[in-house]
C-alpha cells in the first residue's frame, strides 16, 4: 500500500512539475531528489554528484554525439534533393507512384540518421512542393511522410537505441542490429497500404510521367545516391560484422559525411560550424537528459520501489502480453505529452525490473519501445514530426495528425507483429558474433 | 554586459564542439592505424602497434566535457527540452511569471549539483583518486569539468532570471527539439 502511495506522489508531482514547464532533465532530477529525501536514508548530495559523474562518463555514450554530428552535416547537404531524384525512377510504375519517394527516401535518410524529426525535414523539404506540384492527395503526401519519417528512430543509427542500450546497459550494436528487421518491415507495411489506398482511390495519384526509362538510364539517375548508400553500408556493416564498435564506426561515419559534403560542394565554414553547433546543442540535452534519468534510476532503486512495483505487478498474474498490451496503452497516453527519450528515460527507471521479472527479452524490449515511442511521434497534441510538418508547410497541426492516423495504425500492427513473431527482433542479433 | 555573457555562452559552446571534434579524430585516428596494422600483417609485414593507449577512457572523459560545458550555451540557445503545452495557453503575464519561477527552481537544483560535484571533486583530489583504466588519470580532472560547466550553466540561469524580472526578456527561448 504504501509503495502505491509513494509512487503515485512522485507520479503526479513529476507530472506537476513537467507541465509546468520545468526542464525534462531537471524534472526527472527533482523527482530523485524528493524519492531519496522522503523514502530513503541515502544523503541526497552524494548520489547526485555520483549519479551525474558516472552518467556522463561513458565510452557507449560517445556514439551519440558523433552519430548525431554526421546527421547534422548531411542534413545540411544536398541530399534531400538527390533523394528524390534519385527515388524517384524507380517507383513511377508501382501503384502510388512518386508517394513511394517519401517512404523509401525516409527510409534510407533514417539509416543515415539517428532522429525522426530531422528525417521528416530533410525528406519533406523537397518531396512535400514537388508532390503537391503533380497534383497528389495532400492527405497521402502529408501522412507517407508523417508516419515514415517515424523510422529515423528505429532504423540504425538510432539516437533512442543509444539511450536505452546506454540506460539499461545493452549492447548499442545489437540493439542497432535488431532494429534493421522491424524498420524493413514497417517500410513494407506502408508501402503495402499506399499501393492498396491508390487502388482505391485512383484519383489521388495522378499518371506518370510519360518517359519510360532504360534500366541504366535509372541508375544514372540514382548515381549521386552511391556514396550514401556506401556509407549506410559501412557504418552498418561495420557494426553488424564486428570490425567496429557503434562508437568507431560512428566517428568514422562524421569524417565520411564531411567528405561526401565537401566533394559535393556544400561544405563551407557556415556549414560546418553550424553542424557542429547543433551538434553540441541536441547532445548537451540528451546527455543531460540521460544524466538526470541515471540519478532517477539509482534513487529509485535505493528506495526499492521498482522492485515492489514489479512484484506487485507479479500478483496480478498478468501474462506477458497483458502486460505488454497495457504497457503500450499507458506508453501511447504519455507519448502524446512527452518526447520520446524522456518516455524511455522513464521507462527505465521505474519500469523495467517490472518488465524483467515477467521474463521479457530486454533487448526486444528495447525494439518494442521503440516502435511504441515513433507513435508518438505523430499523435496529437506533442508529436514532433506534427511540428516539423507543420513548420512545412502550414497546415494545422490536427489535420496532419489526422493523415498521419493511418500510419499510426499501421505502426500499432507492427507492434502486434513483433509480439507475436519475436524472431523479427531477434533473429539477426543472434546471428552476429560476439 | 550582454555581449560579454553571450560570448562567454559561446566560449562554452565551443569548448564542448571543440571536444567532440577531438573524440571524432582521436577515434578515426585509432581505427585508421587498426586498418593499416592488419594491411601490413596481410602484405606480411610487420604490424605497427599503432595505438593510442586508454583512448576509450580518455574520450569518455572528453564527453563529459563535451555535455557540462555545452550546458549553458545549449540554455541560452533555448536547446533543452520542456513542455510548454499548457503554459503556452496562458496569459503573457502569467507565462513569464511561470518562466521566472521554473528558472528559479532549475537555478536552485544546479546550485545544489554544483556544491554537491564541487565536493566530490575535492574528495577525489585529497585523496588521490586515479581512474582504473590503462592511463590513470587524477579522477579530480574531469570532475573539475562537471563542475564548471554546472557553473556556467548556473550563470546562463541566473542571467535569464534576472532578464526576466528586468523585462528584457517576455519569455524564455525554446526551440522545437530535435530527436
Amino acid at each position: 500500500m504504501d509503495m502505491i502511495w509513494m509512487s503515485l506522489i512522485l507520479l503526479v508531482v513529476l507530472l506537476a512539475l513537467l507541465a509546468a514547464g520545468l526542464w525534462v532533465a531537471f524534472s526527472l532530477t527533482v523527482i530523485g531528489c524528493v524519492a531519496l529525501y522522503f523514502f530513503s536514508s541515502i544523503p541526497v548530495g552524494d548520489s547526485l554528484s555520483t549519479a551525474f559523474y558516472s552518467a556522463s562518463v561513458s565510452w557507449e555514450l560517445a556514439a551519440l554525439p558523433m552519430f548525431i554530428w554526421m546527421g547534422e552535416v548531411l542534413f545540411r547537404s544536398r541530399l534531400s534533393e538527390e533523394m528524390f531524384s534519385g527515388i524517384a525512377p524507380w517507383v513511377g510504375k508501382v501503384p502510388g507512384r512518386l508517394l513511394h519517394t517519401n517512404i523509401v527516401g525516409c527510409g534510407i535518410f533514417a539509416a543515415i540518421s539517428g532522429s525522426s524529426a530531422a528525417t521528416a525535414a530533410t525528406i519533406g523539404k523537397i518531396s512535400i512542393p514537388e508532390l503537391t506540384r503533380r497534383g497528389y492527395d495532400q492527405k497521402q503526401i502529408l501522412g507517407t511522410l508523417a508516419g515514415s519519417a517515424t523510422l529515423g528512430l528505429l532504423i540504425p543509427p538510432s539516437i533512442i537505441l543509444i539511450v536505452y542500450g546506454v540506460a539499461t546497459e545493452q549492447s548499442i550494436a545489437r540493439l542497432f542490429v535488431a532494429g534493421i528487421l522491424p524498420g524493413i518491415m514497417l517500410m513494407v507495411l506502408f508501402a503495402g497500404y499506399v499501393m492498396l489506398w491508390s487502388l482505391m482511390n485512383p484519383a489521388g495519384v495522378p499518371p506518370g510521367e510519360s518517359e519510360s526509362l532504360s534500366f541504366t538510364a535509372k541508375v544514372r539517375r540514382s548515381r549521386p545516391l552511391i556514396p550514401v548508400a556506401l556509407l549506410i553500408i559501412g557504418v552498418i556493416g561495420s557494426i553488424y560484422g564486428g570490425l567496429a564498435s557503434p562508437t568507431e564506426s560512428a566517428a568514422i561515419g562524421v569524417a565520411l559525411a564531411h567528405l561526401l559534403s565537401w566533394r559535393g560542394g556544400s561544405m563551407s565554414r557556415d556549414t560546418f560550424i553550424s553542424a557542429l553547433m547543433g551538434t553540441v546543442k541536441t547532445s548537451s540535452m540528451i546527455a543531460f537528459i540521460l544524466v538526470g534519468a541515471h540519478f532517477l534510476t539509482t534513487s529509485m532503486a535505493f528506495t526499492g520501489m521498482p522492485r515492489e512495483l514489479a512484484a506487485w505487478i507479479a500478483t496480478l498474474g498478468l501474462s506477458p502480453y497483458m502486460l505488454l498490451a497495457a504497457l503500450t496503452l499507458f506508453f501511447i497516453l504519455l507519448g502524446c505529452f512527452l518526447d520520446g527519450i524522456s518516455v524511455v528515460v522513464l521507462t527505465t527507471s521505474v519500469i523495467l525490473p517490472m518488465v524483467q521479472a515477467a521474463g521479457i527479452d530486454l533487448l526486444w524490449f528495447g525494439i518494442y519501445l521503440v516502435i511504441v515511442v515513433e507513435m508518438s511521434q505523430i499523435t496529437p497534441p506533442v508529436g514532433f514530426n506534427l511540428f516539423v510538418i507543420q513548420g512545412l508547410t502550414g497546415e494545422n497541426i490536427l489535420r496532419v495528425a489526422w493523415a498521419a492516423l493511418p500510419y499510426f495504425l499501421l505502426i500499432l500492427a507492427g507492434v502486434v507483429l513483433i509480439t507475436i513473431f519475436p524472431e523479427i527482433v531477434t533473429y539477426l542479433p543472434s546471428k552476429m558474433g560476439n | 554586459m550582454r555581449n560579454a555573457l553571450n560570448a562567454f555562452y559561446r566560449f562554452g559552446g565551443a569548448l564542448s564542439a571543440l571536444q567532440l571534434t577531438a573524440i571524432m579524430v582521436m577515434v578515426v585516428l585509432q581505427v585508421l592505424g587498426r586498418v593499416l596494422d592488419r594491411v601490413l600483417v596481410w602484405v606480411g609485414a610487420d604490424a605497427l602497434g599503432l595505438n593510442i593507449p586508454g583512448l576509450a577512457e580518455l574520450a569518455a572523459f572528453l564527453l563529459l566535457g563535451a555535455t557540462f560545458f555545452g550546458l549553458g550555451y545549449t540554455f541560452w540557445q533555448g536547446g533543452h527540452i520542456r513542455v510548454t503545452l499548457l503554459v503556452q495557453h496562458l496569459p503573457l503575464p502569467l507565462q513569464r511569471f511561470m518562466d521566472i519561477a521554473m528558472v528559479l527552481l532549475a537555478a536552485a537544483i544546479t546550485a545544489f549539483a554544483l556544491w554537491n560535484s564541487a565536493w566530490l571533486t575535492y574528495d577525489s583530489y585529497d585523496f588521490g583518486d586515479l581512474s582504473i583504466g590503462m592511463v590513470p588519470v587524477p579522477l579530480w580532472i574531469p570532475q573539475l569539468g562537471m563542475v564548471l560547466g554546472l557553473l556556467w550553466l548556473l550563470i546562463a540561469l541566473m542571467d535569464a532570471f534576472v532578464s526576466l524580472v528586468t523585462g528584457r526578456l517576455q519569455k524564455i527561448p525554446t526551440e522545437s527539439p530535435q530527436e
